[in-house]
C-alpha cells in the first residue's frame, strides 16, 4: 500500500490568481499552433502497407483474376466469412471463381487468407471503412473485391518483404 | 490361410491375394497408386514396395502388389531401405507430374498429393522441363483426360479390360512420351466411364460433369443407394453445403456392386436437386393454396374420409417403411394399393444395370403392392372413389396429363411437385431420396440403405410419418373405418 501525501501548496499557489494566468498562457498558446485533432471522414487516417484492411481480390496485369478458387481461404477463414464456387476456364489456368463471396460483416480482418493464398490472389487491401444500408449489401461478391494488381502492390512487395525467409519467389505467373 | 509377419505383428493372409492386400486388410498402410483390389496388379507405380525377408535369403525390395504372400515371410513396410525406394519412387513419378494441385480438381482426395506429403518432398532435383502435353483431351462426354497429370498406373486401362471386358483405353507410344490415349482417338463407349475418374488416383481422368465444381473437402459424404435401377448400388451422396447434391460415387459392397457404378446413376442427380419443391397446399375457393402441414393433412383426411373404393398409389421410389405405412393407412381406408412401375428400358447390360427403373420393386412387391404401368394405373383410378397418390416423382411417373385428367373422384398427392389438376384436393411435400431414411430392397433381396445427406425443404416431413398421421386423422385410433 502506498500512502500518498497532499502536497503542501506555496504561496504562490494559495494566491491562486498567477497560476490562473499561468493556465490560460498555455491555452491561448496552443490556440494559435497546429491542432492535433483530425477531421476523421473528411481527412483519412494515413495508410501504410502495414495497414492490414479488407480483403480484395488481384486482378492479373493481363485482365484475368488470380484466384483459381483453390478454396484455401475458404478453409483458412477463421469467420467463416468466404464462400467460393468454382468453374472451368478456356484459359491455360483452367480453374476460376464463378461465385467469390466475403461477408465483411463476419471478416474479423485477421489476414489468414491472403497468408493461405498459394497463388498471391488474395491480399488485405488499405481499405477500411465499412457502411451500408443492409446487411446484403455487406456480402461482397466478386465485383465489388476485384482490384487491379497495381492497387495492392505496396501490400504485395510488403507482404513477400515478410516471408521472404521461408518464400524464395513468386507463385503467381 | 498363410501366416506371415508384417512389422512384426503375425497375421493371416489369403494365398491367393497379394501382399499389398493382406497389408491393407489388417491395417497395415502401404501407398498404392497403379494397384487397385478389383483390377488385376501390375506393379507399374513401384510406390507399394516393402521390404520382404524370406528364409535365409537377405531381405530385398519388392512391390508388395505383384509378390504373393509366403508362408514365414517377414516384412517391413516402414524400414529406411523401404522408406528409400518409395521416395526414390516418388521423385519419379512427381518428374512430370504439374503440381497445381490448387487447380486440380483431386487436390484433397489424391493419393499422390498425400503421399507426397507425407514423405515430406519439397524439391525435384530434376533441371529438365516438365513434359508438355495436353491439358484438356477429351474422351466422350463423360470423361476429361489432363494428360500431364497423368502418371500411367494404367489402372483405367485395365478397368475397361478387366471389369467391363471391353478394352477401349491403351498406353500409347513409348518412354518418356507415353500418353493414356483410346484405339484410333475414338471416344470412350458404354455405361460405366465415369468409373476410371474415381479409381484414377491423380486428377488426370475428371467427369465432364463435376470438373471444377466443388473443392471435395466441402462435400459431405453420406451414404445412400443408388436409385436409377433396382440393382440398387451402394453409393455415397456428396452435398455441398448441404445444398446440391454434386456427385454419386459407387461405394464398396462386395455383394452388390464392387467399386463400380454405371454412369446412369452416377448423373443421376438432375431430379434430387430439383428446385421448387411443394410443401404443403390445399384446395380452397380459389384453387390450391399454400397453408401449413397440418391444415393440408387435415384437408386430405377430409377428402378420405367415408370413401369407399379408395385407391392408394405408391412411386417405385418408396422405401420399405413408407410401404408400410401406405400399407397400413390402406387398411384403414379399405383401398387398393398398387404402385406405378415404368417399362423397363434399353440401359440393361450384363454387368451392373438391370435396365428395370424402379430401385424398390422387390421391397415393394413383399409388401403386397402390385406394380402396374401408368396406364394401367390410371385405367384402375378413373372408378375410385378418392385416391391417394404418394411418393416422389410419382405426378411425373404416372404422367401429369393423366393425373389432370382425373374425373370423377378426388386425389391426395404427396410428391416433391405440385400438379395443377382439378381433382386435387392437397398437396403435400416429401422428401427425395438423399433427404430420408429408409431401406430398399435390390432385385435380389439384399436392403439398401438411405440415409440424411442433406435436410429437406422447410416444412417437408418424412412421407412415412404424413401417412401415419393421415391415418390417424382418417379414423381415429380403435375406431374401424
Amino acid at each position: 500500500m502506498v500512502i500518498v501525501r497532499r502536497k503542501e501548496l506555496s504561496l504562490r499557489e494559495r494566491l491562486y490568481l498567477p497560476e490562473i494566468a499561468r493556465g490560460l498562457s498555455i491555452t491561448f498558446r496552443k490556440l494559435f499552433e497546429k491542432p492535433i485533432t483530425r477531421q476523421y471522414p473528411e481527412e483519412p487516417l494515413p495508410k501504410n502497407e502495414v495497414t492490414r484492411g479488407q480483403p480484395r481480390l488481384v486482378v492479373k496485369d493481363d485482365g484475368n483474376i488470380a484466384c483459381v478458387s483453390c478454396g484455401m481461404c475458404e478453409i483458412a477463414c477463421p469467420a467463416y466469412a468466404i464462400t467460393i464456387d468454382g468453374g472451368e476456364t478456356d484459359r491455360p489456368i483452367e480453374r476460376e471463381p464463378k461465385k467469390f463471396e466475403i461477408d465483411m460483416l463476419r471478416c474479423i480482418l485477421c489476414g489468414f487468407c491472403e497468408e493461405a493464398c498459394p497463388k498471391d490472389a488474395i491480399f488485405m487491401s488499405d481499405e477500411l471503412e465499412l457502411a451500408d444500408y443492409s446487411r446484403a449489401a455487406l456480402i461482397y461478391d466478386l465485383e465489388k473485391l476485384k482490384r487491379p494488381k497495381s492497387a495492392l502492390q505496396k501490400r504485395i512487395d510488403y507482404v513477400y518483404r515478410l516471408n521472404n525467409r521461408w518464400r524464395k519467389s513468386s507463385s503467381t505467373s | 490361410m498363410t501366416k506371415i509377419t508384417v512389422n512384426g505383428r503375425e497375421i493371416d493372409a489369403d494365398p491367393k491375394k497379394p501382399l499389398i492386400a493382406a497389408c491393407h486388410e489388417n491395417g497395415i498402410d502401404v501407398p498404392m497408386y497403379c494397384y487397385h483390389p478389383g483390377l488385376r496388379p501390375v506393379g507399374s507405380c513401384r510406390i507399394c514396395q516393402v521390404e520382404v525377408k524370406q528364409g535365409d535369403a537377405p531381405a530385398r525390395v519388392v512391390a508388395s502388389c505383384r509378390t504373393p504372400v509366403a508362408e514365414g515371410m517377414v516384412v517391413n513396410t516402414d524400414s529406411p531401405k523401404a522408406h528409400d525406394v518409395r521416395r526414390e519412387c516418388l521423385e519419379f513419378l512427381l518428374k512430370n507430374h504439374p503440381l497445381d494441385c490448387p487447380i486440380c480438381d483431386k487436390a484433397g482426395e489424391c493419393d499422390l498429393q498425400d503421399y507426397s506429403f507425407a514423405e515430406g518432398q519439397t524439391k525435384g532435383r530434376t533441371h529438365e522441363p516438365r513434359r508438355k502435353l495436353e491439358k484438356r483431351k477429351s474422351l466422350g462426354d463423360v470423361i476429361v483426360l489432363d494428360e500431364e497429370r497423368c502418371i500411367l498406373c494404367s489402372r483405367c486401362v485395365r478397368f475397361f479390360e478387366d471389369v467391363t471386358k471391353k478394352p477401349q483405353l491403351t498406353v500409347a507410344d513409348l518412354g518418356s512420351r507415353s500418353v493414356i490415349s483410346t484405339f484410333l482417338d475414338k471416344p470412350l463407349k458404354g455405361n460405366y466411364q465415369g468409373n476410371i475418374a474415381d479409381i484414377c488416383p491423380v486428377g488426370a481422368l475428371t467427369l465432364t460433369r463435376f470438373r471444377f465444381q466443388a473443392r471435395v473437402w466441402n462435400l459431405s459424404k453420406h451414404l445412400s443407394t443408388c436409385a436409377e435401377c433396382s440393382r440398387g448400388c451402394s453409393v455415397t451422396a456428396e452435398v455441398l453445403r448441404g445444398g446440391d447434391t454434386k456427385r454419386f460415387r459407387p461405394r464398396f459392397n462386395p455383394k452388390v456392386n464392387q467399386w463400380w457404378m454405371c454412369d446412369t446413376g452416377r448423373f443421376a442427380f438432375s431430379h434430387v436437386n430439383a428446385a421448387d419443391r411443394a410443401v404443403a397446399l390445399r384446395r380452397t375457393a380459389e384453387g390450391l393454396e399454400a397453408c401449413d402441414l397440418d391444415a393440408a393433412l387435415s384437408a386430405a383426411a377430409n377428402t378420405l374420409r367415408g370413401k369407399s373404393n379408395v385407391a392408394v398409389v405408391l412411386s417405385p421410389f418408396s422405401t420399405n417403411e413408407e410401404a408400410a405405412a401406405a400399407k397400413a393407412l390402406a387398411a384403414r381406408l379399405g383401398a387398393k394399393t398398387c404402385f406405378v412401375s415404368p417399362a423397363p428400358n434399353a440401359l440393361k447390360d450384363d454387368f451392373l444395370h438391370t435396365g428395370d427403373p424402379c430401385p424398390n420393386r422387390r421391397g415393394l412387391t413383399d409388401l403386397g403392392f402390385a406394380g402396374l404401368a401408368a396406364a394401367d394405373v390410371a385405367g384402375a383410378l378413373a372408378g375410385a372413389g378418392a385416391v391417394v397418390l404418394a411418393g416422389e416423382r410419382v405426378v411425373e411417373l404416372l404422367g401429369a396429363e393423366r393425373v389432370a385428367a382425373l374425373t370423377g373422384t378426388r386425389a391426395v398427392l404427396f410428391d416433391t411437385h405440385c400438379v395443377d389438376a382439378p381433382a386435387l384436393d392437397a398437396c403435400i411435400g416429401v422428401p427425395v431420396h438423399v433427404e430420408k431414411d429408409g431401406h430398399w430392397t435390390n432385385v435380389e433381396g439384399r436392403a439398401g440403405r438411405l440415409t440424411i445427406a442433406r435436410s429437406a425443404p422447410r416444412g417437408v416431413r418424412a412421407l412415412d410419418l404424413n401417412l401415419k398421421r393421415l391415418s390417424e386423422l382418417v379414423s381415429p385410433a380403435g375406431a374401424k373405418a
